[in-house]
C-alpha cells in the first residue's frame, strides 16, 4: 500500500510539472464547426447528419469537428467543453438528451460560441428544425383520410406506438399524429385509443406490441400511430407475428422505413423529415452569416425557428419516388448550395 | 527432507531488503499504474502538449467526478463481497428526487438531504434483502436497478425529464482551483481517503476480510452482517451524492442520466484491480486510476476525432489486458 500511495503521490506532483510544459491551442486563422451527432446507435441518420455536415463545411473551406453525444446527456456537456477548447466558431449539436441543454447552453455562452440545436429547442440556441407537432398532425390527417375511406371512420382500435424515452417530442409527435386522425374522424370513442411504449424500435417494441395485441383478441380494424416509423413496424410486426395483420394500417414518422424494396405493405405512409440533410438549413441561415461576421439574432423558439424545415408527408405510393437515405446524401451534396432535401425529393410540395 | 531443510533456511532468512520499485511492479495497483502511464504517453505523443493542458484535464476531471465518487463507495461494497448493480439506476433516481425537489421551490441543501436519506432506504433495502434474507447479490441489486429506473422514469414523467436549472448549483460544481475543477479534485482527495481506510485502518481491514473469507472473519470476531450493510448504505450514499452533482451539472434529470454507469465504474474499477465476483481485492486508488485510464482513452479519441464507438473495444481490451498483466506477475499473490 506504501508504494501504491507512493506512486500515486509522484503522479500527482508531476502532473502540474508536466501541466507547466504543455502548450496552448494552435493559433488557427480559419472558421471551424463544431459538430455533435447524437450517437443513439438506433439510427443510422443520425452519423448521416456529422457526414452531410462535414461535407458541406469543407465545401466551404472550413475546418470542422464532430463528436458524439452517445445520447449522453453528461457526454453532451462534455462534448460543448471540448469544442470551446478546440476554438470552434460555431457548434451544431443534435442532442436527443436535451435536458442537458441549459448547462450547454451556459458553457457555450461563457465561451461565446453559438449553437445551432436540432428539433428540440434550447432558450439559448438557434433553433433548426421540424415543427414535430405541425408534422405529427399532418401524418395523423394522413391516416385519417385511409381510415376514413376504408372503415368510415370505425376503427376497432388506435394504437398508439410511444417513445416516452423522446420526452415532450414523443407528446408532439404521437400526441399529434391522434390530433390529426381525430382532425378527420372526431367520432372515434376515447376508450378505442390504447398505447403500448415501443421505445421508437421494431424490434425492441415487439413484445409489448404482441402483449397489447393479446389484450385485444377481438380487435382487426386497427390503426397505428408512433414516434417513428420503428415504433409504428413494432405493432405491425407484431400482428403480423400472431396472424391477425390483415387489417392493420400504420403511419409514421421519420420517413426511415418508407423507403427502399422492403416497404412493410401495412405502413400506409410517414412523413419526411429528411433528417440526414439538416446542416443545408443550419449553415445556410445562421453559420454561412456567423462565419461572414453577419451573426443573425437568435432565434430559440420551434415556433419561430432560425431556419424551418418543412414535413413532407407521403403515402407509400409516393414514397416510391424518393430514393433512400445514402443516395439522398448523394444528390444532396452535389446539389447547388443551400437546396433542402425538401426541395429536391418531396413528392407532396406545397 | 531436503523441502523441510529449504522451509527452515527459508524461515531463519532475513526479511528480503526492502525494494519499492520491486513491490511497485507486484503491488496491487501495478498493472492500472503501467496501464494509466501508457495512456498518458500516448496521449502526450499522439494528441501533443494540449492533452495534458489545464484545459484538457479540467474537461475530462468535469466527466469524472460522478465516476470516482461512485466508484469510490460502490468499491466498498466490492471489497465486502457484494456488488452492488444499481448503483446507475440509483444515481438516476437520485438525480430525478432531487431536481424535483428543486423544481418546487426547495433550496438545494434541503433537496440534497431528503435526496440521500430517500437514497439511503433503496440501499436498507438491498441490505435486508442480501444480508438479511441470504439473497444473491447480483439478483438482489438487478432487481432493485430495474424498480428505480422505474420510479426515476415515474417521478420524471411524461417528458421524461425535469428541468431545474440553478446557475449557483452550476458555478458551485464548475468552481476550479489551480485550474482543475474543486470537486475532480474533492473526488481525488476522497479516493485517497478511502484508501487510506482500506489499507491503514482496523475498519478497512474487517472489510476485505469479510470479503476474502466471510467465514473466516467471523470466526475471527468479524460482524459480517454489520460491515456488508454498512458497505451497501455507503454504496448508495455515493451514487445518490453522484446524482445530486449530475443534476447540479446538468441543470436536470432525464431518463438517461445515469444509464449504464455502473458498467462505466465496474469496467474501471476492475481494470484497476478489484474483482466483481471475489471480495477483498482491490484499491480504491487502483479503481480512480482505472477511470482516470478509461476517461484518458475516450479522451484521446475525441481529440483525434476518431470515432467515439471505438471506446467500447478499447475499454474491453484494456479490461483483459489488465487480467492478463495480473495473472501474468502472480495473480492473487499481492493479497
Amino acid at each position: 500500500m506504501r508504494n501504491s500511495v507512493r506512486a500515486f503521490a509522484v503522479m500527482a506532483l508531476s502532473v502540474p510539472v508536466i501541466i507547466g510544459l504543455a502548450g496552448v491551442a494552435e493559433a488557427q486563422d480559419k472558421f471551424k464547426l463544431g459538430m455533435a451527432v447524437g450517437g443513439n446507435t438506433c439510427c443510422e441518420w443520425m452519423k448521416a447528419q456529422g457526414d452531410v455536415a462535414r461535407a458541406l463545411a469543407e465545401k466551404e473551406g472550413w475546418d470542422y469537428v464532430e463528436l458524439s453525444n452517445n445520447n449522453d446527456p453528461a457526454t453532451a456537456l462534455k462534448n460543448v467543453q471540448i469544442f470551446a477548447q478546440e476554438g470552434v466558431d460555431a457548434i451544431i449539436q443534435f442532442n436527443g438528451q436535451a435536458a442537458s441543454n441549459p448547462a450547454i447552453s451556459a458553457v457555450a455562452k461563457q465561451a461565446n460560441i453559438p449553437i445551432v440545436t436540432y428539433d428540440i429547442a434550447d432558450p439559448g440556441m438557434y433553433f433548426v428544425g421540424i415543427d414535430n407537432l405541425g408534422a405529427g398532425v399532418a401524418g395523423g390527417e394522413g391516416l385519417g383520410a385511409i381510415v376514413k375511406e376504408k372503415w368510415q371512420c370505425n376503427p376497432d382500435l388506435v394504437i398508439s406506438a410511444e417513445g416516452a424515452g423522446a420526452g415532450i417530442v414523443n407528446e408532439w409527435r404521437t400526441g399529434g399524429m391522434r390530433t390529426g386522425l381525430g382532425n378527420v374522424c372526431p367520432d372515434i370513442p376515447k376508450e378505442k385509443y390504447v398505447s403500448f411504449e415501443s421505445q421508437g424500435d421494431a424490434a425492441v417494441g415487439l413484445p409489448a406490441a404482441r402483449d397489447l395485441l393479446a389484450a385485444h383478441p377481438d380487435a382487426k380494424k386497427i390503426a397505428v400511430v408512433g414516434l417513428n416509423d420503428g415504433g409504428v413496424l413494432a405493432l405491425i410486426n407484431a400482428a403480423e407475428q400472431l396472424g391477425r395483420a390483415d387489417e392493420v394500417i400504420g403511419w409514421g414518422q421519420d420517413g426511415a422505413f418508407i423507403t427502399g424494396d422492403n416497404v412493410n405493405p401495412h405502413l400506409a405512409g410517414s412523413v419526411f423529415y429528411f433528417l440526414e440533410g439538416y446542416a443545408v438549413y443550419a449553415i445556410k441561415d445562421v453559420i454561412k452569416p456567423i462565419a461572414e461576421g453577419n451573426t443573425p439574432a437568435l432565434k430559440a423558439d420551434a415556433g419561430d425557428p432560425a431556419s424551418k424545415v418543412q414535413p413532407c408527408p407521403v403515402t407509400a405510393e409516393q414514397a416510391k419516388a424518393v430514393p433512400d437515405m445514402p443516395e439522398r446524401v448523394k444528390q444532396l451534396l452535389a446539389a447547388p448550395a443551400g437546396t433542402t432535401e425538401y426541395e429536391l425529393f418531396c413528392p407532396n410540395k406545397g | 527432507m531436503s523441502n523441510a531443510m529449504t522451509d527452515t533456511a527459508a524461515s531463519t532468512l532475513p526479511p528480503a531488503p526492502h525494494n519499492p520499485w520491486r513491490e511497485l511492479l507486484t503491488g496491487s495497483v501495478a498493472s492500472i499504474t503501467f496501464t494509466f502511464i501508457a495512456v498518458v504517453a500516448v496521449g502526450w505523443f499522439w494528441v501533443g502538449p494540449k492533452f495534458l493542458s489545464f484545459g484538457n484535464i479540467s474537461i475530462m476531471g468535469t466527466f469524472l467526478i460522478v465516476p470516482l465518487i461512485v466508484g469510490a463507495f460502490s468499491g466498498m461494497a466490492l471489497l465486502s463481497g457484494v456488488v452492488d448493480l444499481s448503483i446507475g439506476s440509483m444515481v438516476g433516481f437520485s438525480s430525478a428526487v432531487f431536481a424535483l425537489l428543486v423544481s418546487l421551490g426547495w433550496d438545494p441543501a434541503s433537496a440534497a438531504a431528503v435526496t440521500l436519506v430517500a437514497c439511503l432506504c433503496f440501499g436498507g433495502i438491498n441490505a435486508i434483502a442480501i444480508v438479511g434474507f441470504g439473497a444473491e447479490p447480483i439478483a438482489a441489486t438487478l432487481g432493485m436497478l430495474v424498480a428505480l429506473r422505474g420510479i426515476a422514469w415515474v417521478l420524471l414523467g411524461s417528458q421524461g425529464a425535469i428541468f431545474a436549472f440553478n446557475i449557483d448549483m452550476f458555478n458551485l460544481v464548475s468552481t476550479t482551483v489551480f485550474g482543475l475543477p474543486l470537486f475532480f479534485l474533492l473526488a481525488i482527495g476522497l479516493t485517497a481517503i478511502a484508501a487510506v481506510i482500506v489499507t491503514k485502518t482496523r475498519i478497512g481491514r474487517h472489510v476485505q476480510a469479510v470479503g476474502g473469507d466471510d467465514k473466516a472473519a467471523a470466526r475471527a470476531g468479524i460482524s459480517v452482517r454489520k460491515v456488508r450493510v454498512a458497505a451497501l448504505l455507503l454504496s448508495s450514499f455515493g451514487a445518490g451524492l453522484g446524482g445530486i452533482i449530475y443534476a447540479a451539472q446538468l441543470g436536470s434529470a432525464a431518463r438517461a442520466t445515469g444509464v449504464g454507469l455502473e458498467f462505466q465504474v465496474y469496467a474501471a474499477l476492475m481494470i484497476g484491480g478489484y474483482s466483481i465476483l471475489r471480495g477483498g481485492v482491490g484499491n480504491p486508488i487502483g479503481g480512480a486510476l482505472g477511470l482516470l485510464a478509461v476517461a484518458g482513452v475516450s479522451n484521446i479519441l475525441d481529440l483525434k476525432a476518431i470515432s467515439p464507438y471505438y471506446v467500447n473495444i478499447i475499454v474491453g481490451l484494456l479490461l483483459l489486458a489488465a487480467v492478463l498483466l495480473d495473472r501474468l506477475r502472480g495473480g492473487d499473490a499481492y493479497e
